[in-house]
């Protein structure tokens, strides 16, 4: 048991080492003086003085070997560096970030299981006619691209029946565009999966047995089958997770909201470099977590998993 | 978990819930998705037959109309036909999503087979290295490719490809172990074949109908994420009639004209369930068959 | 200033010195006009804004655009300018060139106190200036602007001297700009750090808090009593609060505005504005950035712009008048000069720029440009006419890289391939250093006609160890150097205007540009937002005066 741990920590460890590795040699490969990249603020011409002192000041004048061991150990102590363009220090920064994602991220999980239940139980005692509808809508659903999604309902809802507001600025109203867009393509995916499991698990002989004992057609669903149909989906929440982290790239940056996923696509422009190794840390941590969690998860809810 | 695994899960249920034998007959969705996907064939080789306008053809004075019956989906800022540039777009779309894919799934039957093949070490490296490629996920590795290399659709074709080889390298490798312990194949071990013999004759046979399957269901993904990176300014330049560029254009007036948005987002959802349900639709056939 | 660019309207006037009358009107909000009682006191004002978040709050450090637009709003400078373009007393009440004009005596304010309580003084003045001059700053803008002032010294406690180390017609103009603006000397001496997150004024507002990737909340100053003179009231502003927000997606920005989620937006886009004409619950200010209108620079440093007649025949093939008024919907004005036509001393030369594509052919075809390739494109010795046109995204607004589309669409039916190619800032301008363009659009903002200088002195074709250069058209001629070089040595005004009129026509007949309209700059706001004004300096909006009618 501890043994498995170890090597579950050592391989995270491991991990992060070869994603900071690749994100700073990335990085590093980019054509163009990072100093300017300090600078530029656009619009600055920046003085031969200046460039000399941020050159000296970010250790650019250092061999690439030298720069890459200093941020090794930087990293290995926490330290995650100074951001080129906001001046400031990338980890608070890149942590006080990480909550408004995390929120985001964790409503549109929820929301996306809700609407993926209730389509999925609905269309699985709705007949055909509803199977189909309700797998048409899940396809339908899956294939909808986040960045056409977000500028539909902000069409729809903000600018023709002006119910919700476009950017996500703190409040609970700012919230509901950019989680809907978020929730409505991972509702499509997790549909599809439960109602196939949930197909099965209705034909299964333990819900044959329930209901010949005489439970109600509903406590069989909600008791049995549901639960049972809900174990593929939750071990498809660590992906869910990271696609959705890839979705607030996009979603942040329609609806003007502070995240992780507008910090990296402005840092990725600006090239500044310890805050995209930063996000992408934070990214790589958050997300290992997240698959270490629903691996629990997944063992703890099937109890075949749980013994062996 | 990689989307494409997703996918190939999905595809997987949808393919073992349907029923043996039942009719062959081709359902309301497959029929429908045939007809979308020859037309976007038909849009992507010959779009002359479809739109025999320019799509980079400027009209100034007939720039932000509506839908109208002279321009079906409407015009641009520069009035340009918008259907006329969509239908032009198909193949940008098309043959981005097609390279993606086949560098994507290139790679990924390279690191798959020398992970299913070669031995323990060989597996346990490559699976370290697809474990931190999985640690950046969606789109984030192909912003980082994006970032190094700059913009354009060139890079932005590589980068969705590489970024989708990792899900292809790990189904090809459960599926040559598994294939590998099976029966016919350990027979052929015991005739004394060589390893490479058994890959070619008897492994990689079993597993093309798979990968051909896996594909189609990919090359709405990657399409996906071309257009993504187009719409963020990273891949297609504008005036080019892509897809993604086209919605990125359109993202700037959509208070005002909602049809430069609304058109070329529809095709890009329609290319992609086509690719889904004709995906599912050869898998569930060639497992009947 | 390099900077964003936005966009805007020129006169379309004949050749000659633009009239300022017309320029006036921009500058006050158009639309609803119902009858306003008095000014009330209190609220809050949400202020969305499209430019990048600065990354510093003291436009001292860098001096970019973004920074100006904010910190308007807490420091002021010595002077300003007013709607006629004269310079007028703020910080500075009175100001005395000597007969040389090699030293300038400022008398100052002696009622003037920053809001850390430091006194504004002489010796204030001198710390800002320094710390301007001091390379660890890292200033940039206000750097150069005070290239010519070699000491300051405090003569008394309200009068201080500049000593200039040759003549600078341009200083006034200089100092009123936001990027030179005063700040507490006390507050000063703090870390960069902290300084760049709270910098301390003079201004009607005190920075109180800034939540970056978020907002920047800005309160009241209670005891604020410098107002420049042209403000419209006196005393402390009416506005309790400003939350400064940063909303890049311009379509998000103006359904924030029309939901009531915000109260003013920049950087608005040519179609949110002729909505918003139509509606009667935003109202619309137009101001025109001074400085350089926005313009193609022709690299003629290199093939194949380096011949006269090929600069001329891009010109001519170009519609940019059909391409300005189906984009621009009637938001912007072609614009004739390479000024701004703000500027007093712009000179706008309609005829130079007409579009003919037969005497572009001809052109061509004179300059031996006479085959043409398989895709219809000209070409001379085997070589194809293409032309490299690197464009910032981040400074030009997705209609202006419209209309660099449809010039291209229009040069390619005379046989130029122009290849438009969008990169990011810094990729941009390491194109522009490694001389890799035939036509580039920069926009530059700075107060008064001196960026002719920096922009078409053959001295700024010289790199700055950064690899920039300013003359990015790489104009080389002796004439044009000596008259702009005379021109900012020369204080009398009509002489200084007439070697400017000389210069500009110089320029323009060199086709060494093609001027698209003035730097847009509209404000959107919500009609219970009334007195909002921009400062006529750099066309930066001032809430001073602001109210808001609920």
């Amino acid at each position: 048991m501890i043994g498995r741990v170890a090597a579950r920590l050592g391989g995270a460890v491991f991990v992060l080492w070869a994603v900071a590795s690749i994100t700073f040699f990335a990085v590093r490969l980019i054509p163009g003086d990072p100093a300017q990249a300090v600078l530029g603020g656009p619009g600055s011409q920046a003085s031969p003085e200046a460039l000399a002192m941020v050159r000296n000041e970010y250790g650019f004048d250092q061999p690439v070997l030298v720069q890459y061991l200093a941020q090794l150990g930087r990293l290995a102590t926490g330290d995650l560096g100074r951001s080129y363009a906001l001046n400031q220090d990338v980890g608070p920064l890149v942590l006080s970030q990480l909550g408004g994602t995390l929120l985001l991220a964790v409503l549109a999980l929820a929301l996306a299981w809700l609407l993926a239940l209730a389509l999925a139980a609905w269309s699985t005692r709705g007949g055909t006619v509803a199977a189909r509808v309700g797998s048409g809508l899940e396809t339908v659903a899956a294939a909808l691209p986040h960045f056409w999604l977000a500028t539909s309902l902000i069409v729809v809802f903000s600018i023709w029946l002006g119910v919700f507001p476009p950017v996500s600025t703190g409040g609970a109203t700012g919230l509901v565009l950019p989680v809907l867009t978020l929730a409505i393509p991972l509702a499509g995916f997790l549909g599809q999966i439960m109602r196939e499991s949930l197909l099965l698990a209705l034909e299964s002989p333990f819900v044959l047995s329930a209901r010949s004992r005489g439970e109600s057609e509903r406590g069989v669903l909600w008791t049995h089958a549901l639960r049972h149909a809900s174990l593929p989906a939750i071990s498809l929440s660590g992906w869910a997770f990271g696609s959705l982290i890839s979705g607030a790239v996009v979603v942040e940056t329609i609806f003007a909201r502070p995240g992780l996923g507008r910090t990296l696509l402005n840092a990725v422009t600006l090239r500044d470099v310890p805050m995209v190794i930063g996000v992408v840390m934070i990214v790589a941590v958050v997300y290992i977590l997240m698959t270490l969690l629903t691996d629990a998860a997944t063992r703890l809810a099937d109890p075949r998993l749980r013994l062996s | 978990m990689s989307d494409l695994e997703v996918q190939a899960e999905l595809s997987d249920r949808a393919a073992r819930s349907s029923q043996p034998g039942r009719p062959r007959r081709i359902g309301a969705a497959e029929g429908v998705a045939g007809v979308l996907a020859l037309f976007l064939v038909v849009a992507a080789a010959w779009p002359q037959l479809l739109a025999p306008g320019d799509p980079l053809g400027i009209d100034p004075l007939s720039a932000f109309q509506p839908p109208t019956l002279a321009h079906g989906f409407g015009t641009d800022e520069s009035g340009r036909d918008i259907y006329t540039r969509i239908l032009h777009g198909t193949q940008y779309s098309l043959l981005i999503g097609a390279a993606a894919t086949a560098i994507g799934l290139g790679l990924g039957i390279v690191l798959g087979t020398l992970a299913g093949m070669l031995g323990r070490v060989v597996d346990f490296t490559v699976n370290r290295f697809l474990e931190v490629l999985f640690a950046f996920p969606g789109l984030l590795l192909a912003l980082l490719i994006i970032v190094i290399y700059g913009p354009g659709v060139v890079t932005a074709t590589i980068a969705v490809g590489l970024s989708t080889a990792p899900g292809y390298a790990r189904i090809i490798r459960a599926q040559l172990i598994s294939v590998r312990s099976t029966a016919f194949v350990e027979a052929a071990t015991v005739l004394g074949r060589t390893r490479w013999q058994i890959l070619l004759r008897h492994i990689l046979p079993n597993t093309l109908a798979p990968l051909f399957v896996l594909a189609t269901l990919g090359i709405g993904q990657a399409i996906v994420w071309a257009a993504t990176l187009s719409y963020l300014g990273l891949g297609a330049e504008p005036p080019t009639a892509e897809w993604g560029a086209m919605l990125s254009a359109g993202r700037t007036y959509i208070t005002s004209a909602w049809w430069m948005s609304f058109f070329p987002g529809l095709f890009i959802v329609l290319t992609i369930v086509t690719a889904t349900v004709l995906g599912r639709s050869i898998d569930r056939r060639m497992r009947h068959a | 200033m390099r900077h964003p660019a936005r966009t805007h309207r020129l006169l379309a006037a004949t050749t000659g010195i633009v009239a300022l009358g017309l320029l006036v009107a921009g500058c006050t909000p158009t639309g609803s006009n119902e009858p306003i009682g008095e000014p009330q006191d209190g609220g809050t004002l949400t202020y969305a804004s499209g430019d990048a978040e600065p990354s510093c709050l003291d436009p001292h450090v860098g001096g970019n655009f973004p920074q100006a637009l904010v910190s308007a709003q807490y420091l002021e400078s010595l002077v300003s300018r007013d709607d006629a373009g004269q310079i007028i007393p703020w910080l500075a009440e009175s100001w005395t060139p000597s007969g040389d004009a090699l030293t300038w005596d400022f008398t100052l304010r002696d009622d003037v106190t920053f809001t850390d309580g430091t006194v504004f003084d002489a010796a204030a003045v001198q710390a800002n200036i320094a710390h301007l001059q001091d390379p660890t700053t890292l200033s940039s803008t206000g750097y150069l602007a005070l290239g010519k002032v070699a000491s300051v010294e405090a003569v008394s406690p309200t009068v201080v001297r500049f000593t200039l180390s040759e003549p600078d017609s341009a200083l006034l103009e200089s100092l009123s700009q936001p990027w030179l603006a005063m700040e507490s000397p006390t507050a000063l001496e703090r870390s960069q750090d902290e300084n760049c997150a709270s910098p301390v004024g003079t201004g009607p507002f005190i920075v109180e808090s800034w939540v970056k990737q978020n907002a920047i909340t800005l309160v009241r100053n209670d005891d604020y009593t410098s107002p420049p003179a042209d403000a419209a009231h006196d005393g402390p502003a009416y506005l309790d609060e400003v939350i400064w927000r940063f909303i890049p997606d311009s379509a998000s920005r103006y359904a924030a505005l029309q939901s009531g989620e915000v109260d003013v937006i920049d950087n608005a886009q040519p179609d949110t504005i002729v909505q918003a004409e139509q509606s009667d619950s935003i109202d619309h200010l137009d101001s025109p950035r001074p400085g350089a209108a926005n313009r193609i620079e022709l690299n003629s440093g290199q093939a194949p712009f380096d011949d006269v007649r090929v600069r001329e025949a891009f010109i001519r093939t170009a519609n940019v008048d059909d391409a300005v008024s189906s984009l621009f919907q009637g938001t912007a004005t072609r614009s004739y000069s390479a000024l701004s036509s703000v500027e007093a001393t712009a000179v706008s030369n309609a005829a130079v720029f007409d579009y003919d594509p037969a005497a572009a052919a001809e052109l061509l075809d004179d300059a031996g440009w006479n085959e043409t390739d398989a895709d219809g494109y000209r070409v001379k010795d085997g070589v194809r006419l293409s032309v490299e046109f690197p464009v910032s995204t981040n400074q030009s607004i997705p209609a202006e890289q419209s209309v660099f589309e449809q010039i291209q669409a229009t040069a390619k039916e005379t046989g130029f391939e122009v290849k438009l190619a969008p990169l990011d800032l810094s990729s941009w301008y390491a194109a522009l250093a490694s001389n890799d363009y035939d036509a580039v659009s920069a926009p530059y903002t700075k107060v008064g006609p001196d960026v002719l200088r920096i922009l078409y002195h053959s001295d700024s074709i010289v790199p700055a160890p950064s690899g920039y250069f300013a003359n990015l058209a790489q104009v080389s001629d002796p004439e044009i150097d000596a008259l702009l070089t005379t021109a900012a040595r020369t204080t009398d005004a009509d002489e200084r205007r007439d070697l400017y009129t000389d210069a500009q026509n110089r320029i323009l007949e060199g086709f060494y540009l093609l001027p698209l309209y003035d730097q847009q700059n509209h404000y959107l706001l919500r009609g219970d937002v009334v007195g909002l004004r921009t400062l006529p300096t750099v066309a930066v909006p001032t809430l001073y005066d602001a109210w808001l009618n609920r």
